[in-house]
């Protein structure tokens, strides 16, 4: 890599790694809780229509891994062959009525956001591999599969909690912007066009999640929304960091790029 | 440390930064706005008491009772606002000391500028927080949470060197976002979701910034510590070592009243 060979480390990469390995630990103790308290969701969802909770918490725990596998195909998927595959389809069925209402329609929003960041991360990690971006920095190579994977639990978590409510998982990108997004991953030939439309992915989910927490009325939905945003915002601070720009840029999230409820497909 | 950068690019990119700053706090002053107009109504439903649901029929009980439940959970996003607005004020104080230490002072330029933009991002904060506080008819919150200022208290002496202020700033900002997340579905009113929502991301960068300069700082690499940085230099842990959890953990939350006006 560019100038690697000039500077050194007073520790060495594999403590540096060490460091990165205990603070992932960590967050794997956070992900118990986080599913904990989507299943309650899942209960109160399935509560609120008259279905048993109990019976939509061991459902939602059968899809959190059903959803994961699903998604992990997904991705694999797109990054393996033309992106056209992943326009606006999904697992659900496209033109008849929507099966997704009220609450849900914001879960199967932030899956589909979450199925795009994976999708995106992963072309990109792909694209990097066939030397498409040039040299990529090792940093950059790291922060993508790093947020692609929480991305991948992200949205494991929203699925499973349109299984328990006996909704089609999400496993595409069924949002009307992605072919846009497509066209954008296929013309970029840098490292820096990655990271700008990394960047606006970042803060269109941020964005969306903080939109949620002021319009889902389920108690669950809103505080599982509160836990994904400030992650999405780090990403984005990561990103402003490493293309050159302040990365707290404001005082305050805003949410004029929040995705709409209206783009979903489905 | 590393002097490689341009403060002049920095000055510039505050200013952009201050450009698009506007518009979120022109959101937040909207969400404060929607909030007033709601605690008015509120205030005016307290005030005559819910005399037209009861309609003399269930007499005194149902009536204290139910201005119990709403005097309770108006309690709760008074309070909530407060400790807040704590947590904002000691951490405008710590920001403000740590950029009169000499080895701030004369060290790298982008942590000192670092240091410099988030106090005024946290003076932002305690202020919209103390707006909503007085605008839902309780005291402003002036005083510095008390248990973590204790914590600071006791840190302060140790402190000889950037790292050491860049740990506790990670403990500061972490309990921060922390609290506002969990906010988030303890308040009741929308309004205050939406403002404790757009303030919890914004620590949660700050901690994702710290927790990269101090890995940079623990490997030798402050000369990367610099806006623009050198992406190519960055050692790969660099990359990551900024966001550790896919979900924000509220387990130190600090309880809704911890930092309330007594």
């Amino acid at each position: 890599m560019n100038g690697n060979d000039k500077w050194e480390l007073q520790i060495s990469e594999a403590e540096l790694r060490t460091m990165t390995r205990d603070l992932d630990e960590a967050h794997r103790e956070t992900i118990p809780t986080m599913f904990d308290r989507a299943g309650s969701f899942a209960e109160e969802i399935a509560e609120k229509e008259g279905r048993s909770g109990g019976v939509a918490r061991r459902r939602f725990l059968m899809g959190a891994g059903v959803a994961g596998l699903g998604l992990a195909l997904a991705a694999c998927g797109s990054g393996s062959s033309s992106s056209s595959s992943s326009t606006t389809t999904s697992s659900a069925p496209a033109k008849s009525a929507s099966p997704y209402t009220g609450d849900l329609k914001v879960v199967a929003l932030a899956t589909a956001l979450e199925n795009q960041a994976v999708a995106a991360y992963t072309a990109a990690l792909g694209a990097a591999k066939a030397g498409k971006l040039g040299s990529v920095p090792p940093a950059v190579g790291t922060f993508a599969q790093t947020a692609m994977s929480q991305h991948s639990d992200h949205a494991k978590a929203w699925n499973a909690v349109l299984t328990s409510a006996g909704k089609p998982t999400i496993t595409n990108v069924p949002l009307s912007g992605q072919p846009a997004v497509l066209k954008a991953l296929g013309s970029v030939n840098s490292v820096g066009g990655v990271a700008n439309l990394a960047l606006q992915l970042e803060n269109q989910a941020a964005q969306t999640y903080l939109f949620a927490e002021f319009n889902v009325t389920s108690a669950g939905g809103i505080s599982t929304a509160a836990t994904i945003a400030p992650v999405e915002a780090m990403h984005a601070a990561i990103l402003y960091f490493v293309l050159g720009q302040y990365p707290v840029p404001d005082n305050f999230l805003a949410v004029d790029k929040a995705a709409s409820p209206s783009t979903l497909t489905v | 440390m590393g002097e490689r950068i341009d403060t002049r690019l920095l000055t510039e990119l505050s200013v952009q930064s201050q450009d698009l700053n506007s518009d979120a706090v022109r959101l937040t002053k909207d969400a404060l706005g929607d909030f007033t107009e709601q605690e008015q109504e509120r205030a005016a439903k307290r005030r005559w008491g819910p005399a037209g649901m009861v309609a003399g029929l269930a007499g005194v009980g149902v009536v204290l009772g139910a201005g119990r439940a709403m005097a309770a959970s108006s309690t709760t996003d008074i309070q909530a606002l407060q400790t807040a607005a704590s947590i904002e004020n000691l951490a405008v104080s710590v920001y403000q000391t740590a950029a009169g230490l000499s080895f701030i002072k004369t060290g790298n330029a982008t942590v000192a500028a670092f240091i410099k933009m988030t106090t005024a991002q946290h003076q932002a904060h305690a202020q919209a927080f103390n707006a909503a506080v007085t605008q839902a008819g309780g005291k402003a919150q002036t005083a510095a949470d008390p248990k973590y200022a204790a914590v600071v208290q006791q840190m302060l002496p140790s402190i000889k060197a950037p790292a050491d202020v860049v740990k506790l700033a990670i403990t500061l900002e972490d309990v921060a976002a922390q609290t506002y997340t969990k906010n988030v579905s303890q308040v009741d009113d929308p309004n205050l979701r939406k403002l404790f929502g757009s303030v919890a991301p914004v620590e949660a960068q700050h901690r994702a910034v710290l927790l990269a300069v101090q890995a940079l700082l623990a490997g030798g690499g402050a000369a990367l510590i610099a806006i623009p940085t050198q992406p190519a230099m960055l050692p790969a842990a660099a990359g990551s070592v900024g966001f550790p959890d896919s979900f924000y953990s509220t387990s130190s939350a600090s309880p809704v009243n911890e930092g309330a006006v007594q």
